[in-house]
């Protein structure tokens, strides 16, 4: 029997993964081009070709001019925040340290798949940067998986030693991919740069984790930038886009894809000026109560003890609720910084905090009593009223009380012996 | 009052008992030592002077010189015969030459692998050298990883490792595969069949990167005896290779014995329950706190025993010093094991084979064997876990009624002189050559004119390009495709989906509690299936077939639960045939339908029969190679048809098992189906099918050596002592005397087998 038809018939046991069906309501699409139209059909969508050891590769740029009163604030925002990253805070993650803002590469790839292993491909890459006269955008277009190598240098030709990659997600996803594909063509091209890289996903996730349904890019665009994309194919859909222009050498079939990336690298310019203006100049950009608790406790675990306790300060007039969980972070705080009275007052006013304080705010309190004011009767106190807490509420299920509770029992015991010397 | 016994003592007694059949003692033998190599490193030589080693064993100074040479190696070690130096020793060298040199080790298992690293390290450690070893696992955390790829000399993982995280991520692990000089293949034995097809094939994929970082590592395995060492690795790694066995270690004095429990049924020849056997003499040596390992062919029976002799002894020792071990348990479980055993502070372990391999577990005296494991490599494998250490030890294999274990305890000398079995792979299996091929089209694009390590795989790439997974530039064959391939593949299963195994007793804590592939999935945990882990039962309460997921939850009943699996066979082409006298044989491809129909309920102290229920679950289809041996019209003349049923399942049942011994397989890898009007001939036939998609060569092996096996099978019938059949020759339905079953059977074998 053949190979072929032992194939056909063993069809059911192998795992073909799913197939690259292609896509389903496509835009309208003009036919493909002849083989030698092939650079008449990628001009037509802004592509020019270059080439690079026999191998040609395609490349977009194309400049969006300042034109509203908006785009020019953008530019004078940016002004500042490189004045601001300049004088403080430049070890902050969000901050490049003074560099020009023209050396910043918003950046963002389109891959084959999800996966971070060698057979997943970067087919576009693309970056904005903030010039004098608007926002520019550069794209690369991989024509076949055989010209990596021009694909590759192109992107590399237009980067230096000394620009600052802002990405997102792109310290887990798109740069380990960009190396991953050097590493393959390394002997014919440039050694990687070293340079700073900027994560937007990292700083997304710390402020609204807990409000957003998912930090997805899109997601972000809309709630909290109050950008609306229309007609947006979504990124999902970009490796099965690419195949079928693989498969039927249509770059006309691209543009979706080339489109929503232009878009992502445009987005995050205003993503990344709207986060840093939240956090440095509030009222500029104001924030809600949420967003400067988790602004404040992202400072706090930075140890930059001055502006955490700013925006705890904030969090407490922003919020009409009871939040004990701010005066717990400011005690605790104030406790690491040596300020022990601050901090006893602090953990006092969260567990004055409306019905259901934190119940490390007793434990800590109580450690504070026995620790620096040397008072067992008074941390004991403080044990027990924990103890009787989740005992009360009957919390002792969860796994984060029963722990608790061996603490505090643990604690309530010592205390009982300290304080019979 | 009774004293204490010592082993020995229990040794006479043993050797009293009527129901010992035969007794083997393999003698002691003398160490047999070379010198030290003139080349080896100072440091090195000084290691192994710390350690009182002041010369090798023969088989390890031949290792390190034909490795040194740069040849392949296999070496064939028996257990605890200081295979760990035929590898190490060369590695070594090979850094002390050249600092920037890598090797990879790999092993079956996680364990293996962890007892490796440290012994290797303490070696490292004593030469006073700068040398990373690590191991490269599930379990290795995220943060170490980094390191292990950047820095280390010598990476020790496992197949699945290499295929699913190492081989498809290489572009993170350059300098390995820049600098790699050895490839360390430790049991190699243990990849045959299904499993080691899939490592051939991971094996052709890690050649193929090597050459492409442009490395060209050489190999050094080793492997336990078995009949085509030498065959088996150069099929494996698709080179050729040097046999070294000399074997120069020294053995201590052990008593194999045969142990064939008393018959209680004379006419049809049934013999006493081989695990309630196993669960006494065990307990003999469990009682003295002699440290005792009982082997059980499946997991069902690990359960049971394990729970028997937890209860046989539990007024002389603590229950939890019994413990199960198995495929099946979480890792952590495992460790804990293991640990245990080498403290001492478990005396007895109830495992299957997963404890086969060479993990130290330190001095257990007894091995007790509930029925053969089904080869003599295996057997040795598992009777080398008593007396490592060179002390005296006993085996006992308790025989089973199965027609194997009557077969193999009428002839002990083909188990003691008779040469132990030939492992097989067939990596051009065309679904796991389709797999791998689309992991290393994944791994490194094709370029035409390219082999697969010298197969020719034009017509698989262009059909993969036709399902749109490759992407074919002319020149070219790229990966186009979304999925992360090797995700998709394991090495282990028939079937690559697993059943998740879930404990909802607790409502608050539903936990994972282990896994099983799809196919043991169908009778193992059908819905009210009693499954046991660890000695506790659990009822099945849902499978959810669609999601792969069993709900249990613990109960506590007095049955265990067996299914039927009906199966249909169609055969689809004919590639050879013979004539067998008058009848016929045939080779070719078929397609296997399989059903789990219903199961039985049965009670766990008589093993009588107390009721049964129905299984839904949907057909498994299975595309595979088999043999059909087909019978002469007017062989049976006029015939009942119920009668040439039994007589065809009679047939059935010897000939799997015959054949099973001597193609090296599990009973259940080689699968009979009796037929009485066979849809492709019309006529009476048995088929003999390979229990995977695309057939694993065993039933193309059993065609090649049919008369052999007629011959044998011939042989094995005869010599049976019951009267007119039992279930050790021609199986249950065979007893019926009215039927002349028996009879039959000796008929048509020797009708087809040829003396010429």
């Amino acid at each position: 029997m053949s190979v072929k038809s032992k194939l056909l018939r063993m069809k059911n046991h192998l795992q073909l993964e799913n197939k690259n069906e292609p896509a389903a309501d496509k835009i309208e699409t003009p036919p493909a081009p002849k083989q030698d139209k092939m650079e008449t059909a990628f001009k037509d969508i802004g592509f020019e070709p270059f080439y690079f050891d026999g191998e040609r590769s395609y490349r977009k740029r194309i400049l969006y001019p300042y034109a509203t009163e908006q785009d020019y604030d953008l530019l004078k925002d940016m002004e500042r925040i490189k004045q601001f990253w300049g004088a403080e805070l430049s070890d902050h993650p969000l901050s490049f340290n003074g560099k020009e803002i023209d050396r910043l590469l918003f950046f963002d790839t389109e891959t084959t798949g999800l996966s971070t292993g060698a057979g997943n491909v970067i087919f576009l890459i693309g970056y904005a940067k903030l010039k004098s006269e608007g926002i520019e955008v550069t794209q690369h277009l991989l024509e076949s998986p055989s010209d990596e190598a021009a694909f590759l240098s192109g992107f590399l030709e237009d980067f230096r030693e000394d620009d600052y990659l802002i990405s997102y997600n792109g310290k887990s996803f798109d740069w380990p991919q960009v190396k991953s594909r050097h590493s393959f063509i390394r002997k014919e091209l440039p050694k990687l740069p070293e340079f700073g890289h900027i994560d937007l996903l990292h700083s997304a996730r710390r402020l609204w984790k807990h409000e957003l349904p998912s930090c997805r890019l899109s997601i972000v665009e809309e709630k909290k930038l109050n950008i609306r994309r229309t007609n947006d194919i979504p990124g999902s859909m970009a490796p099965i886009l690419y195949f079928d222009y693989l498969n039927d050498k249509n770059p006309y079939e691209l543009r979706g894809v080339i489109e929503h990336n232009d878009q992502d690298v445009r987005s995050l310019v205003h993503l990344y000026k709207n986060l840093v203006m939240k956090l440095i100049w509030e009222n500029d950009v104001p924030s809600s109560g949420m967003e400067h608790y988790y602004m404040g406790e992202w400072f706090d675990k930075l140890s930059i003890y001055e502006w955490a306790e700013k925006h705890y300060e904030h969090a407490i007039h922003k919020t009409t609720t009871p939040f004990p969980q701010v005066y717990y972070k400011l005690g605790v705080m104030y406790k690491k910084m040596g300020d022990k009275e601050k901090a006893g007052k602090y953990l006092e006013l969260a567990l004055k905090q409306g019905a259901s304080p934190p119940v490390e705010a007793w434990i800590e309190r109580s450690k504070l009593a026995e620790h620096y004011e040397k008072d067992p009767a008074k941390a004991y106190d403080y044990a027990k009223q924990g103890y009787q807490y989740i005992k009360k509420n009957g919390r002792f299920n969860e796994k984060k009380y029963t722990r608790q509770l061996a603490d505090l029992n643990k604690r309530l015991k010592r205390l009982e012996k300290k304080q019979a010397f | 009052m009774f004293g204490k016994k010592t082993l020995t003592e229990l040794i006479g007694e043993l050797r009293n008992d009527p129901q010992v059949t035969h007794w083997h003692e393999v003698p002691e033998e003398e160490a047999k030592t070379s010198p030290m190599p003139e080349d080896m490193h100072e440091k090195i030589k000084k290691a192994l002077n710390d350690r009182l080693i002041n010369d090798l064993y023969t088989h390890q100074r031949s290792a390190y010189e034909h490795v040194m040479r740069g040849e392949n190696i296999t070496a064939v070690t028996p257990t605890a015969s200081g295979k760990t130096l035929c590898y190490n020793l060369p590695v070594l060298q090979r850094h002390m030459i050249n600092p920037s040199s890598r090797a990879l080790y790999i092993f079956p298992t996680k364990a293996l692998a962890q007892d490796q690293k440290s012994e290797l390290n303490e070696f490292i450690d004593e030469m006073d050298v700068n040398i990373n070893s690590y191991t490269y696992d599930g379990d290795t955390p995220a943060n170490i990883r980094q390191v292990v790829r950047k820095a280390g000399h010598v990476v020790i993982t496992n197949p699945d490792m290499l295929h699913s995280a190492i081989l498809p991520h290489h572009t993170k692990w350059i300098s390995l595969f820049e600098n790699l000089e050895t490839i360390v293949i430790d049991e190699l034995h243990t990849y045959r069949g299904v499993f080691g097809s899939h490592v051939a094939n991971v094996i052709r994929r890690l050649k193929r990167i090597c050459r492409y970082y442009g490395s060209n590592p050489s190999f050094i395995c080793t492997s336990a005896t078995i009949a085509n060492p030498e065959e088996l690795s150069e099929e494996l790694l698709g080179e050729p290779v040097r046999l070294i066995n000399n074997n120069g270690a020294p053995k201590g004095r052990k008593h194999f014995v045969f142990y064939n429990p008393p018959v209680v049924h004379k006419q049809l020849n049934i013999r006493k329950n081989g695990t309630k056997v196993v669960n006494d003499l065990a307990a003999r040596f469990l009682k003295e706190k002699i440290q005792t390992i009982v082997f059980a062919r499946s997991r069902v029976r690990v359960e049971i025993i394990l729970s028997h002799l937890q209860e046989l002894v539990k007024n002389e020792i603590n229950r939890r010093s019994i413990r199960g071990y198995r495929g099946g348990y979480l890792p952590n479980q495992r460790r804990e094991i293991e640990r245990n055993l080498r403290s001492g502070e478990t005396i007895g372990v109830v495992s299957t084979n997963a404890l086969e391999l060479g993990v130290d577990i330190g001095q257990l005296q007894v091995c007790v064997m509930n029925g053969y494991p089904g080869s003599i490599a295996s057997s040795w494998q598992q009777a080398g876990r008593a007396g490592r250490r060179q002390d005296e030890s006993v085996v006992i294999m308790v025989a089973n009624s199965s027609p194997l274990d009557q077969y193999l305890f009428q002839h002990p000398e083909y188990f003691f002189e008779g040469s132990p079995e030939t492992a097989r792979i067939n990596k051009n299996n065309l679904i796991i050559l389709v797999d791998h091929l689309k992991c290393a089209a994944y791994e490194l694009p094709f370029n035409r004119g390219d082999t697969f390590d010298g197969e020719d795989v034009t017509e698989i790439l262009d059909y993969l390009t036709e399902e749109r997974v490759l992407h074919d530039t002319h020149t070219q064959w790229f990966w186009m495709n979304d999925a992360f391939p090797a995700h998709n593949i394991s090495l282990r299963s028939a079937a690559q989906e697993n059943v998740v195994i879930i404990d909802q007793s607790a409502v608050e804590n539903h936990r994972v509690i282990g896994e099983m592939d799809t196919f043991s999935a169908l009778t193992l945990l059908h819905d009210e299936a009693i499954y046991l882990h660890e000695g506790t039962q659990y009822q099945v309460e849902y499978l959810d077939w669609d999601e792969k997921k069993a709900y249990v939850r613990e109960v506590d009943v007095e049955y265990f639960t067996d299914a039927n699996l009906a199966v249909k066979l169609k055969v689809l082409e004919i590639d050879k045939e013979k004539q067998a006298g008058n009848h016929m044989i045939q080779y070719g491809d078929v397609m296997v339908t399989a059903m789990a129909t219903i199961f039985k309920k049965i009670k766990l102290e008589t093993f009588e029969n107390i009721g049964s229920g129905p299984i839904h679950l949907p057909e498994q289809e299975l595309h595979s190679n088999g043999i059909a041996l087909t019978f002469a019209e007017g062989t049976f003349n006029d015939e009942r048809e119920d009668v040439i049923e039994q007589v065809l399942m009679g047939m059935a049942h010897v000939l799997q098992h015959v054949a099973c011994v001597h193609v090296m397989c599990d009973k259940n890898d080689l699968h009979p189906v009796p037929e009485v009007k066979a849809v492709h001939s019309q006529k009476p036939t048995v088929f003999l099918y390979d229990r995977y998609p695309g057939g694993i060569g065993l039933s193309e092996s059993v065609y090649n050596q049919i008369n052999h096996i007629l011959k044998e099978s011939l042989d094995f019938v005869w010599e049976c002592p019951c009267e007119g059949g039992c279930p050790s020759c021609v199986g249950v339905g065979g007893t019926d005397s009215s039927l002349q079953v028996k009879k039959w059977v000796l008929k048509l074998v020797s009708q087809a087998a040829s003396y010429d």
